[in-house]
């Protein structure tokens, strides 16, 4: 090997050594597509059921939507921690990784918050029928915990975020305007979000190179 | 060849890089976390980071906590040769493009 190309491999090797540690991706591709199919389906469910009364007979209980959406938020973080599992896995890298926990060091004090407030509505907040402001702290910071990921995260994490934080702001502004389109906001919030939102992010990430793969045998 | 010969000897190894590349990217590092990051042996890593201290670019920081943790860190000469090395890198490349 010349000392060019040797020089040119030894800066190729500290790049994606470099990219490694400082990406981390918290939502997989094969994640975003599991919650984005669960939630448009769910929202389906709940729109088609309030608009014919097919399933209960009657339309979704405050109570009853937010234990549906929790179910949903169970589900899809379940299979994100298998896919994260099987991607570490796969390139020989431990699960529970530097990255992961620096991710989840600025993602966990964003859902103190929503945690909080879901407490409150199943105590008290439904009484009042308050799904749409449920909604829009939920969607607000789960777009602010991605946004917080954002030094160490891809660009397109970075902007699945701010889909989700401007949509949050944009719910009380244009209330009239989306009360219009839809008879079911809280519902038709969470299917575009949680649904259509990740169902975009999956298929554009879905087919891109893994560096850290590049890396992982660069180093090896 | 004579840009090579400049390149620090300390540094200019498939594992020191990857240790000084790695420290480079954060303030510290715990010894746990280099391993599962770099895939190398205890004894590998030691070695290494024994190597890399001796020649005054790493700092070892032994705490306790809820159990002994050992963490590495660049000193500022450890950057300086870092930079150093990469800058006769990108020498070495620009030289071979003429």
């Amino acid at each position: 090997m010349s000392d060019r190309a040797s020089a040119e491999e030894n800066l190729r090797v500290i790049r994606q050594l470099m990219e490694r540690v400082t990406v981390y991706r918290a939502v997989a591709a094969p994640s975003a597509l599991v919650a984005g199919i669960l939630s448009l389906l769910a929202a389906g469910i709940v729109y088609y059921n309030n608009e014919m009364h097919p399933y209960l007979g009657r339309t979704v209980r405050p109570r009853e939507f937010a234990v549906l959406w929790l179910i949903v938020l169970v589900i899809a973080g379940l299979a994100n921690a298998y896919f994260l599992r099987r991607e570490a896995e796969r390139e020989g890298r431990p699960f529970v990784s530097s990255g992961m926990k620096l991710a989840l060091g600025a993602i966990a004090p964003n859902l103190l918050i929503p945690a909080a407030f879901t407490v409150w509505f199943f105590q008290t907040g439904y009484l009042g029928a308050q799904e749409l402001q449920l909604v829009t702290v939920w969607v607000a910071f789960y777009g602010l915990g991605l946004l917080a990921s954002s030094l160490f995260a891809p660009r397109s994490l970075a902007l699945l975020g701010w889909a989700f934080l401007l949509t949050a702001l944009a719910t009380p502004v244009l209330g009239d305007l989306i009360d219009r389109l839809t008879d079911d906001v809280p519902d038709t919030i969470m299917g575009l979000t949680f649904g259509l939102y990740h169902l975009i992010y999956a298929v554009a990430i879905w087919s891109r190179p893994d560096s850290t793969r590049a890396a992982q045998a660069a180093t090896e | 060849m004579l840009e090579f010969d400049k390149l620090d000897k300390a540094i200019h190894e498939k594992g020191r890089l990857a240790i000084m590349t790695l420290l480079a990217t954060r303030v510290s590092w715990s010894f746990h976390d280099l391993k599962s990051e770099l895939g190398m042996s205890d004894g590998n890593l030691i070695t290494h980071l024994r190597t890399l201290h001796k020649a005054g670019f790493v700092a070892t920081t032994k705490e306790v906590r809820d159990r002994p943790q050992t963490t590495y860190s660049l000193t500022k000469k450890g950057r300086g040769a870092f930079t150093e090395y990469l800058a006769v890198l990108e020498r070495i490349i620009r030289a071979g493009k003429r």
